[in-house]
């Protein structure tokens, strides 16, 4: 990203022209650094504010008996974590999360990688067809999720209506009524709103790799599923990574869908961490339970953005 | 490139046809929407179901805009987009500046920490950031949802402006400083002004998020009056004792087309903002 400008003192105005001229590189330097810091501040300021105190105030809880209404009464160590270690609540929505992120992350992979090769082919009416499968990112997850629940009405939905009519099933389903199924039907629907994403994504590496790779390929034999197994998959590979590492943090931090749907239940059945972490806090009022699965999940995720940036730097490197 | 290599009408066809059931997927939804905000009150718990009214009852939405007062919701979300966005744009243009234009120590740290910033759900801060608003006596309003959400964006909005803002030649802004321009006249005057595509597609995209955003708000927001247009839409759908589908659905749709055409229309700005410049 440096560029190189042929006169250094043009490249700083204000400052260079006036303090360079004692040849001064040290002040010089300096103004550099305070110019950029005084760019950056506000931002700064602003992202470490609304994310970084609520951190310290989540670390801050964590380590204290909080009363229902929210007071701080006694530092009490590990308790609250020694809680949530005893919760069998929490290891079923632990264990619930990570099939969900599983199943959703490698699902919507599955579907977009196809979808992304046919939307790179050249066919008529192209254009029209990108916009329709980068649909459902452009509708709120709350607005989805609604009309979905009003769709899997056992009685009256009309998606029981539209299979029935379509002769795939020949009684009403109750779609959200136990749990399995449930949680099922919200990881389809999780897939069919991470699919858009994906394909935007794997598209944007498909047209990074250029039309001379496949002739000099096709010039060697290779055509078809040869050209598309040795040179578009390999070449694809570091926008796969991208895309499962995204995939996996969003659709971890993934609260509506099953919110709207279902509120983790019946019976807790659906919870996954997020959404136990949203009952713990402003249901149950456990919070100081809350800030320890707060901070569980801040770590992971904390490990997923490091995970995700050595890929980046790994693909631009390359 | 050849996955296909018939003739491009037959390849078309094909390219339509295994597309097709995703389409119908991504489709069916809007149709449920159309479909139940339009049929008259007796026909929506009905069995079997059916996908015609037997009249277009374009009265529910009129019904439901004065039955729960959505223009005030409306408005609200309006008013928290348009802050959200202000602060984004206005906080985000200098920082992608000085890491287009300056090379500074701590500049590849600043980015990852905007990455991280980027990938921590608001979900998993929500309460603390509820105690940290109810500790600053500032809850219940809707300031702080536009300051939590503009935050929360930063990152994506500064990205894509530092991707544009380093195609921007430097020699332009060179010249203006040798003719006498100071920095920040230059900046306003003459990159600002080049880089305006830039900053409305961050400024739609950004308009886009906050829209739609669900935790930040459920948290941070208590009374109906200040419901957004998410909330007042899970609200209606929450009602425990009666659940008007037909107005839910009127809801919907009106707080999701002009979105749904905006965003369709800003789709190919998409691929660039997202990864090119995450970091760098």
């Amino acid at each position: 990203m440096r560029e190189r400008v042929s006169n250094p003192i043009l490249l700083y105005p204000g400052g260079p022209a006036k303090a360079g001229e004692g040849g001064l590189r040290g002040i010089f330097r300096m103004f550099r650094v305070s110019r950029a810091f005084w760019l950056i501040l506000p931002g700064l300021l602003l992202t470490a504010l609304v994310i970084g105190l609520p951190i310290l105030i989540l670390i801050w809880t964590a380590f204290h008996e909080v009363s229902r209404f929210g007071v701080l009464l006694s530092f009490n160590g590990f308790a609250n974590f020694a809680d949530v270690f005893a919760d069998p609540l929490f290891y079923a929505a632990l264990l619930r999360t990570i099939v969900w992120t599983a199943a959703v992350v490698l699902g919507t992979l599955l579907l977009s990688l196809p979808v992304a090769l046919i939307l790179n082919e050249d066919f008529a009416g192209r254009g029209f067809a990108r916009l329709l499968i980068l649909l459902p990112w452009s509708v709120s997850l709350t607005m989805t999720a609604v009309v979905w629940r009003w769709a899997l009405n056992g009685q009256s939905g009309l998606f029981n209506h539209l299979l029935l009519q379509l002769g795939i099933i020949d009684t009403p389903i109750e779609w959200l009524g136990t749990a399995p199924l449930a949680f099922t039907v919200q990881i389809a629907i999780a897939i069919l709103v991470s699919i858009p994403f994906t394909v935007t994504l794997l598209l944007g590496g498909l047209s990074s790799i250029a039309g001379d790779v496949y002739e000099a390929g096709a010039v060697d034999g290779a055509t078809g599923w040869k050209s598309f197994r040795h040179i578009t998959l390999p070449l694809l590979k570091p926008f796969v990574n991208i895309a499962i590492v995204l995939n996996v943090i969003y659709v971890f931090n993934s609260f509506p869908i099953i919110w709207v749907l279902t509120q983790g239940g019946p019976a807790d059945g659906t919870d996954i961490l997020v959404t136990y972490l949203y009952k713990l806090a402003f249901k149950f009022g456990q919070l100081g339970k809350a800030s320890v699965v707060s901070l569980m999940m801040f770590a992971v995720l904390l490990i997923f953005t490091v995970v995700y940036a050595a890929l980046q730097m790994r693909r631009e490197e390359a | 490139m050849g996955l296909f290599t018939r003739s491009r009408p037959i390849r078309s066809l094909l390219c339509w046809l295994l597309l097709a059931p995703l389409i119908a997927l991504n489709l069916f939804p809007f149709a449920v929407m159309l479909s139940t905000a339009l049929r008259p009150r007796d026909e929506i718990f009905i069995n079997p179901q059916r996908w015609l009214p037997s009249r277009l009852a374009v009265e529910n939405f009129s019904d439901m805009w004065t039955s729960v007062d959505y223009g005030a919701a409306v408005l609200n979300s309006l008013y928290v987009a348009a802050a959200s966005v202000a602060l984004v744009l206005l906080v985000g243009i200098p920082s992608a500046y000085a890491l287009s234009r300056y090379d500074f120590r701590w500049k590849r740290k600043y980015q990852l920490f905007l990455l991280i910033t980027q990938m921590v759900s608001p979900i998993v801060l929500a309460l603390g950031l509820f105690r940290l608003f109810v500790w600053l006596g500032w809850i219940d309003s809707l300031d702080p949802v536009a300051i939590v959400v503009a935050a929360f964006n930063l990152a994506f909005s500064v990205m894509m402006l530092f991707n544009y803002f380093s195609t921007i030649p430097r020699d332009i802004e060179e010249a203006a400083w040798i003719d006498g321009a100071s920095a920040t006249t230059s900046l306003i005057r003459i990159f600002l002004p080049l880089a305006l595509p830039a900053l409305s597609v961050t400024a739609m995209f950004t308009f886009v998020e906050v829209w739609n955003e669900f935790v930040i708000t459920l948290t941070l927001v208590r009374s109906s009056e200040h419901f957004t247009l998410p909330l007042e839409v899970h609200a209606l759908a929450s009602n425990l004792y009666e659940l008007k589908w037909h107005h839910i659905m009127a809801a919907v749709l009106v707080a999701t087309l002009p979105v749904t055409v905006l965003f369709m229309w800003l789709q190919r700005y998409l691929v660039g903002g997202m990864t090119a410049g995450a970091v760098k």
